[in-house]
């Protein structure tokens, strides 16, 4: 089936762009008679689409800084657990028990009720050999799915679309955000950015009629408690990591088409957000506010395969705790609303969550009542055809088993990746991961 | 490598160059004196800019604040009083409400402080004497990349960047020192808690891998080591400076790339600065900010070289990149994407308008994907082609249109917690009231009277490559066979050329 806005509608604008003469002065008609003549052969030489309304969505949640793996899913039974953290453990009378060996964090209720429910997996021990403890290059590992040693250009999910969405909707891949991530750097720029839908248009010349706001800006600090939130993430080193972005061409290329993509998707993805609505009730955060909008987008038929959200502050060296709580409070509370609104409009079996962070954190706690760079961590899958429960194996926390005072790997990340592309995706996993891993089998 | 470029090669297009890359651009009239001067001349009267006089004014938040850290202990004192005392739970809520209250409006105070703060520089980018001191602070922010999220201080943050300003141009190992040394650091990078009993590596990490060396140029055992060698550094908080305290300093011997002894923090650094892998890190950095993402290997050696041989000052090295032939080639001039403060302080230069106020320029710098004080991340903003996306690119449009017609909208919508959302909407109010640019600063009498003058004069302005010949088509389609063009016409043009991928690159 076609979409609303399939390669057809990109074909035809351009054609539209090129012939139509009379075009009014406006900035968009200006860019799209510029565009037209630059991209038609472009177009033209597109092959086929590989979105639709009914094919299945992967949305990956980046939990950048490193979260704590082991105070997220608890391995309560473990002493060395506790002699390791005398200040920081969490007291297994306080943990969501999943069985007699581990618990959820406090704050996971969310997470909770979805395992009761059976929306959700749980992967221990993921990780990746010779693991790295720079945010920087273990975050690059995992968005480029590179070994450790090696050093890749483009992203796994820019390899995904240029394997196998070429030609595709500008809006296949869809960043919540204002940058790219660099999982989705590909040979050809694929997909958008997009922070604010309200935003993400032309409004030059379209100045709204009768603004009502006009206090002046006294009267509005007296009148307003001001922005405090923006300050509340107090441990953040890392709000967010996207990475550097790269693609196959010139700077000028680049810059075309990205223009050309956003004058694309943008009337479309205001239409959407305008004749939408969220169907839960979701907490009042960041986090929340990215998966309201990529519910309303879902729930509006864009043809998206892969949405990306990120949700930053994990990097807890200091007063771990309090913080940790929070983060984990707004993950379980937003991605729970998440699946309800899905459920109710009927299109939780289409999606599928993954979440993952760059590193676990070390065994031992510091002096700080925080955690330094660690390796291997549990990742979460969420959805409703998930094969719900535990896989992989947790780590063991005998000081013997340890490498440098860190939990080892039981799931290589990548035969995650390896699964949800076979299995959820439907593509091969080999050319986009560069070799064969095994196929985590997650839907 | 690094040949100084020929006499004969250095004109209008090699000035305008410069000017926007150790500054943030010039008009025509800025570039043709700065021709004038000769190649020397223009390098020198950007890099020596401590011969400029540049008057100050320090406001409040500019200064250090005692009774800020005396405040702060009261609260936390009256609060553990209160709670060891016996009381209800309701009124334990109530007190832990109230102490809840009075921090928020200490923070308050901090996010006003800090967006005229983020204003003051925006100023002082646009409309100071000294482009390069501030370009290059600009540089350092990125590379130390701390941020307010967790530092909550707008002094500290203040003091971080005036050090850029301060020492940005001088040598490493002071740089180095005074920002290892630095409130907002010690904040940053946890260094402030570190001490000898569990030294906290944080800082040590991130020095080796962002701030000096680079991933892979250092082992896992040199962080924990140099980690134990900074254990002392700490913040004397009430007096909102460092401070040295031998009791938290481990005296043990450490290794340190190569090197045992009983090391400090200094000396950790100075270790660090001889290494000569230091040098090139710092090298190719600054010229990937200032020149190219390409550097290739004979031209680091260079650039490392001269930096090297100066005993690791960065007036010599700067000096010898700009003058350098490699500086002006082809493959440099006009193909950096502009980041969001080049471009906004660069659309002001260039449109001779007056920088809109803190409150839409914080607005409009995080719309475009550069939250000044508040980068993402320690490695701060990863720039190049990450700057543009769908959602950023929209937005230079918009803003475009905003600065060059003026009374705009700014559409920001906050990010959907209340308090965010009332601040963008007064950001669009202020936009609201903003003066549409003055077209008779940008061009003459003359240049009003046809298409052909007037595109050259907006493209010599605006545009640091020529236009693609199908755009320039389109513009003189748009702007027809008129003869005389009112401000109108002339502001809707320049949009256009804003609206374009090459008025994205510098």
């Amino acid at each position: 089936m076609k979409g609303p806005f399939s390669l057809q509608t990109r074909r035809d604008f351009i054609r539209t762009g090129v012939l139509g003469g009379a075009l009014s002065w406006t900035v968009p008609a200006f860019l799209s008679n510029t565009f037209s003549a630059l991209h038609a052969e472009a177009a033209d030489a597109a092959t086929q689409t590989a979105t639709g309304r009914d094919s299945t969505i992967l949305v990956v949640l980046q939990m950048a800084g490193g979260n704590d793996g082991l105070n997220t899913v608890v391995p309560y039974a473990s002493d060395h657990y506790y002699k390791a953290r005398s200040k920081i453990g969490l007291p297994a009378n306080s943990l969501l028990k999943i069985n007699d060996q581990i618990g959820l964090h406090p704050s996971l209720a969310g997470f909770k009720d979805l395992y009761d429910a059976g929306h959700l997996s749980i992967i221990q021990g993921a990780g990746y050999p010779n693991p790295n403890r720079s945010h920087f290059r273990s975050t690059e590992i995992w968005q480029t799915a590179s070994d450790s040693e090696q050093v890749e250009r483009y992203g796994w999910l820019g390899r995904y679309f240029d394997n196998a969405c070429a030609g595709a909707d500008p809006a296949v891949g869809v960043a919540v955000g204002r940058q790219m991530p660099q999982a989705f750097s590909a040979r050809a720029p694929t997909g958008i950015c997009l922070n604010d839908p309200q935003n993400y248009r032309f409004m030059a010349g379209r100045r709204t009629a009768g603004g009502s706001m006009n206090a002046d800006e006294k009267s509005f600090r007296e009148l307003n408690d001001a922005p405090s939130e923006e300050m509340e993430n107090s441990g953040a080193t890392i709000g967010a990591i996207s990475g550097p972005s790269a693609h196959h061409g010139s700077v000028m290329d680049f810059l075309q088409r990205t223009a050309m993509d956003a004058e694309l998707s943008s009337d479309k993805i205001l239409a959407i957000t305008k004749k939408t609505r969220n169907q839960a009730e979701y907490p009042v955060t960041p986090l929340a506010r990215s998966l309201k909008l990529v519910a309303q987008l879902i729930a509006g038929g864009l043809p998206t395969r892969v949405y990306y959200i990120s949700q930053g502050g994990y990097d807890t060296h200091t007063n771990q705790t309090g913080q940790q709580e929070r983060l984990l409070s707004e993950l379980g509370g937003s991605v729970k609303a998440f699946v309800e609104d899905l459920k109710a409009q009927g299109n939780l079996p289409r999606v599928l969550v993954m979440t993952f962070s760059e590193f676990g954190r070390r065994v031992a706690e510091n002096a700080n009542g925080g955690t330094d760079h660690g390796a291997a961590a549990p990742m979460f899958v969420i959805g409703g055809k998930v094969k719900a429960g535990l896989h992989g194996q947790y780590p063991s926390l005998a000081p013997g088993d340890l490498f440098n005072g860190d939990l080892q790997f039981k799931v290589d990340f990548r035969s995650v990746y390896a699964g949800l592309l076979e299995e959820w995706l439907k593509t091969k996993s080999e050319p986009i991961l560069g070799r064969k891993f095994a196929t985590l089998p997650l839907a | 490598m690094l040949n100084a470029l020929p006499a004969a090669k250095w004109n209008y297009n090699c000035a305008a160059h410069l000017y926007s890359r150790a500054g943030f651009g010039g008009t025509p009239e800025e570039i043709e004196s700065l021709t004038r001067l000769g190649h020397e001349g223009a390098v020198s009267y950007f890099i020596d800019y401590d011969k400029i006089s540049e008057s100050e004014d320090r406001p409040d938040w500019a200064k250090p604040d005692p009774s800020r850290a005396e405040r702060f202990a009261e609260l936390q004192r009256e609060f553990r009083a209160e709670k060891s005392s016996e009381m209800t739970e309701e009124q334990k809520k109530a007190e832990i409400e109230k102490r809840r209250e009075a921090l928020r409006e200490v923070q308050r105070g901090q996010i006003r402080d800090l967006e005229q703060m983020r204003g003051a520089w925006l100023q002082r980018m646009a409309k100071g004497p000294r482009p390069l001191q501030e370009k290059l602070a600009l540089f350092w922010h990125g590379h130390f990349a701390t941020s307010a999220v967790k530092v909550r201080n707008a002094y500290y943050m203040w003091r971080q960047i005036d050090i850029f300003r301060r020492m940005g141009s001088g040598n490493w190992l002071a740089l180095l020192e005074a920002v290892a040394t630095d409130p907002a650091m010690l904040i940053w990078l946890d260094q402030a808690q570190s001490r000898k009993q569990h030294p906290n590596e944080n800082f040590a990490r991130e020095c080796m891998e962002l701030f000096t060396l680079g991933e892979g140029h250092y082992t896992e055992k040199d962080v924990t080591e140099a980690a134990r060698a900074m254990t002392g550094w700490s913040l004397d908080r009430l007096h909102e400076e460092y401070a040295y305290r031998p009791r938290l300093h481990d005296t043990g011997s450490k290794t340190i790339l190569g090197r045992t002894g009983d090391f400090d923090g200094r000396d950790v650094l100075e270790i660090i600065v001889t290494q000569p892998q230091a040098g090139r890190f710092i090298s190719k950095k600054l010229w990937t900010f200032f020149a190219s993402e390409d550097c290739d290997p004979g031209l680091l050696e260079a650039l490392s070289g001269v930096f090297g041989a100066s005993g690791n000052e960065f007036k010599p090295l700067l000096r010898a990149m700009f003058l350098s032939e490699e500086f002006y080639a082809d493959s440099v001039m006009g193909a950096q994407v502009k980041s969001p403060v080049q471009w906004l302080v660069g659309t002001i230069r260039l449109l001779e308008r007056p920088m809109p106020p803190p409150i839409v320029s914080t607005e409009m710098t995080k719309d475009l994907g550069q939250d000044l004080l508040l980068p993402p991340n320690v490695k701060g903003w990863d720039g190049g082609l990450s700057w543009i996306t769908t959602n950023t690119l929209l937005a230079r449009y918009n803003e475009s249109a905003v600065l060059v017609m003026g009374r705009g909208n700014l559409g920001a919508q906050g990010d959907g917690r209340p308090g965010q959302k009332m601040a963008a909407q007064f950001a669009n109010a202020a936009a609201r009231n903003l003066a549409p640019a003055e077209v008779d600063l940008l061009v003459s009498e003359s240049e009003r009277g046809g298409a052909e003058a007037l595109i050259a004069a907006l493209a010599r302005r605006f545009m640091r490559r020529p236009l693609e010949g199908e755009h320039e088509r389109i513009l003189r389609d748009y702007l027809g066979s008129r003869t005389e063009f009112n401000d109108g016409q002339i502001r809707h043009a320049i949009h256009l050329l804003m609206c374009t991928p090459e008025y994205q690159v510098t």
